[in-house]
């Protein structure tokens, strides 16, 4: 059991880091846009991306079936390419990045706006085109939101739940410890899930601790 | 009981691949549908993967597109939308197992056994599976209304978010009783039984089971569904309390 | 060398109105006047980073602006060395990297060498490893300028470079700035409310007030000063 315990807990935590790292380029896009231009629809973009936080994790979790099942918009399509979506580790990462995404937005475009333009103005005058801006003075310099909103998108990743369960499956091929824990409570499995817990805990605990070492040090 | 069928020599369940059966069941089966399955995956030598929700998530991981096999609902309502979307092999459709609907109590205070539902009026607090979307619920309210129960246990009903939930409801003592399947009640140790609502009286419980159109080895599949309508997996099915259906669709 | 600079613009930003009509040939022009007078958006206004109503902008050959032709140059192609009066050096680099910031990479010859005039001229070789915040204030605005210069830039720009500096730093820094308008042949368009400053460096002045010139001539004509 504690093998089994184990595996469910390294897939918990490699996917949600997975799913990270797949959030981060357009959720930085996404914070720097909102944070610096202005254009018809901004409003609605910021909608479209708080959509996740605030609906219930189970309609997102629907919402992502229509589009990425095999007979969705995008499902087909990838489903022609060999590229199966639902059931398998990639609707992990993917329910994990959606529920995360927003997170990340708003730490790390309070990030952005915490940037004062006047080092982005002169920059400019230096020579530097808008690109060489982004890269070696805002995004150096709102370091701080974006790391503290990667660590939250994880986090939301980690614990994921609602979502996950409708595009991945109760299978124990893509079980994650949240799903885990709501298999083995719904069977009566009281040991294996107060395992799952103590496990769960431990990861959260150990998440927090480095998320406070990187807040001082950053 | 099951002992018997749990074969643990065959190791543990592989990754899906091509040619894994995925087996999409309510979760109220849980605890009789792994064994069997494992003792299918060892006679036959075909992997099967069980992914075991509620059975309206799982009916709409099949419209959309999920690569599912078999399907077995907790009630017919579920399996009908998988039909009129065209996704399932309608010759395959059969009822595979009915349940029971039983009172339950904590084992404190101690509770006298009843013979008739009217005792559910003599409690404070019902928990019952969420009578709206889970299957046991809406059978629970249809036969409550059916006994001219429902207008006066209303105020007192606890909807939980599935039959399992209100098992461990009632267990907890959080609640005075349940309302809650057979099986469910033979599973635990922490509840005492305190009505069984005949079969002949209560609602028509099924669990329908079918291969879906998508299936990838619909034969495999089929052979799935001869075992679990066979013998050696009935006689499992009523040793943990559920019922063979009255006829089969 | 004098190089032809033409200022000929108007800036509207609220209720604020600058309006610009120089056409002269110096190496250093002045814009003198008191404080809201409208020198610091003169400078912003040649850098590109304020949108104008109408007008020309040329130093030397090259045009940025020319509302008549349709020329906006996009601030960064401007080519002009900005040190604006807070200096807004990159707190997340080193003294080297700011200074290094505008230097293309592209060059091959004459590069290093003319880097080496700009370090040596502003005797910043000691604190190319510092950190901005370890420096002090004269220190500071070499780096400025240095970053300013290694961009080859048109022009200079700068605001104010000398008054947050007591008189003993001005005294020392005055020189570097005598020194790049004579080696380097870099003009500069400089703005102080300081009479002396403006004597010892320009040849140009322009006298603003309330966004409006009140009178521009050779510095060394005498004026009446704030």
């Amino acid at each position: 059991m504690t093998g089994d315990a184990l595996a469910i807990a390294w897939r918990t935590v490699s996917l949600a880091a997975l799913a990270t790292l797949v959030m981060l380029p357009p959720g930085i896009a996404l914070a720097w846009i909102l944070a610096r231009r202005q254009f018809p629809g901004r409003a609605m973009l910021e909608t479209l991306v708080s959509l996740p936080l605030v609906m219930p994790p189970v309609a997102t979790g629907l919402m992502l079936l229509w589009v990425f099942g095999r007979r969705g918009p995008l499902g087909g399509p990838l489903s022609q390419l060999g590229i199966d979506v639902m059931f398998t580790w990639r609707a992990v990462v993917l329910a994990g990045a959606v529920m995360g995404l927003p997170l990340l937005v708003r730490a790390a475009r309070a990030g952005f706006e915490q940037v004062d333009r006047r080092y982005e103005e002169i920059a400019g005058t230096l020579g530097a085109s808008p690109r060489r801006v982004f890269l070696t003075i805002s995004l150096p310099l709102a370091k701080r939101g974006v790391l503290a909103g990667a660590l939250l998108g994880f986090s939301r990743a980690l614990g994921e739940f609602g979502a996950t369960i409708m595009v991945a499956g109760a299978l124990p091929s893509t079980r994650t410890i949240a799903v885990a824990i709501y298999s083995y409570t719904e069977t009566g499995q009281a040991a294996a899930a107060t395992t799952m817990l103590a496990i769960s805990a431990t990861i959260a605990f150990g998440a927090l601790l480095l998320s406070n070492r990187l807040a001082s040090s950053a | 009981m099951l002992a018997a069928l749990s074969l643990t020599a065959c190791g543990r369940a592989p990754d899906p691949g091509p040619g894994v059966l995925i087996v999409s069941a309510a979760s109220s089966l849980t605890t009789v549908i792994e064994p069997l399955v494992q003792a299918f995956e060892c006679d036959t030598g075909i992997a099967v993967e069980l992914n075991l929700a509620a059975s309206s998530t799982l009916a709409s991981q099949v419209l959309a597109g999920a690569p599912v096999d078999v399907f077995i609902s907790a009630d017919h309502i579920q399996m009908d939308r998988v039909a009129a979307a065209g996704l399932l092999r309608p010759a395959t459709r059969t009822v595979l197992l009915s349940n029971q609907l039983v009172v339950v109590a904590p084992l404190e205070p101690p509770v006298l056994p009843a013979t008739s539902p009217d005792v559910l009026a003599s409690f404070e607090r019902i928990a019952i599976a969420d009578p709206v979307a889970v299957p046991a619920g809406v059978y629970t309210r249809a036969y409550l209304e059916s006994v001219g129960l429902w207008r006066r246990l209303e105020d007192k009903l606890v909807p939980t978010r599935s039959v399992r939930a209100a098992l461990v409801t009632v267990e907890s003592g959080a609640v005075d009783a349940g309302l809650v399947y057979r099986t469910d009640a033979l599973s635990s140790n922490k509840v005492t039984q305190v009505y069984a609502v005949p079969v002949a009286d209560g609602p028509e419980i099924v669990y329908p089971v079918a291969v879906t159109a998508a299936s990838a080895d619909p034969a495999a599949s089929e052979r799935l569904l001869a075992y679990l309508s066979g013998a050696g997996a009935s006689a499992a099915f009523e040793s943990a309390g559920f019922i063979m259906p009255k006829a089969r669709r | 060398m004098p190089v032809p600079i033409t200022l000929d613009f108007l800036l509207c930003q609220g209720d604020f109105r600058l309006e610009m009509h120089e056409q002269v040939e110096a190496r250093v022009v002045a814009l003198f006047g008191p404080s809201g007078s409208g020198k610091t958006s003169v400078l912003e206004s040649i850098a590109g980073l304020r949108s104008l109503e109408w007008g020309e902008i040329r130093i030397g050959s090259r045009t940025l602006y020319d509302s008549g032709a349709g020329v906006d140059v996009p601030s960064h192609r401007r080519k002009v060395g900005y040190v604006p009066q807070d200096l807004t050096l990159f707190s997340h680099m080193n003294v080297k990297h700011n200074i290094l910031y505008g230097a293309r990479s592209d060059r091959d010859d004459g590069s290093a060498e003319g880097l080496e005039q700009i370090l040596s001229l502003l005797e910043l070789h000691p604190f190319l490893d510092r950190r901005v915040s370890d420096l002090s204030g004269g220190e500071r605005q070499r780096v400025a300028i240095a970053r300013a210069l290694t961009t080859e830039p048109l022009v200079l720009l700068l605001d104010e470079p000398l008054t947050a500096l007591d008189r003993g730093l001005r005294a020392r820094v005055l020189p570097y700035l005598k020194r790049i308008r004579d080696e380097l042949a870099t003009p500069m368009v400089y703005v102080s409310h300081d009479e002396a400053e403006v004597r010892a460096l320009a040849d140009w002045v322009v006298e603003l007030d309330g966004g409006r010139t009140i009178r521009s001539g050779p510095a060394l004509t005498p004026f009446a000063g704030p």
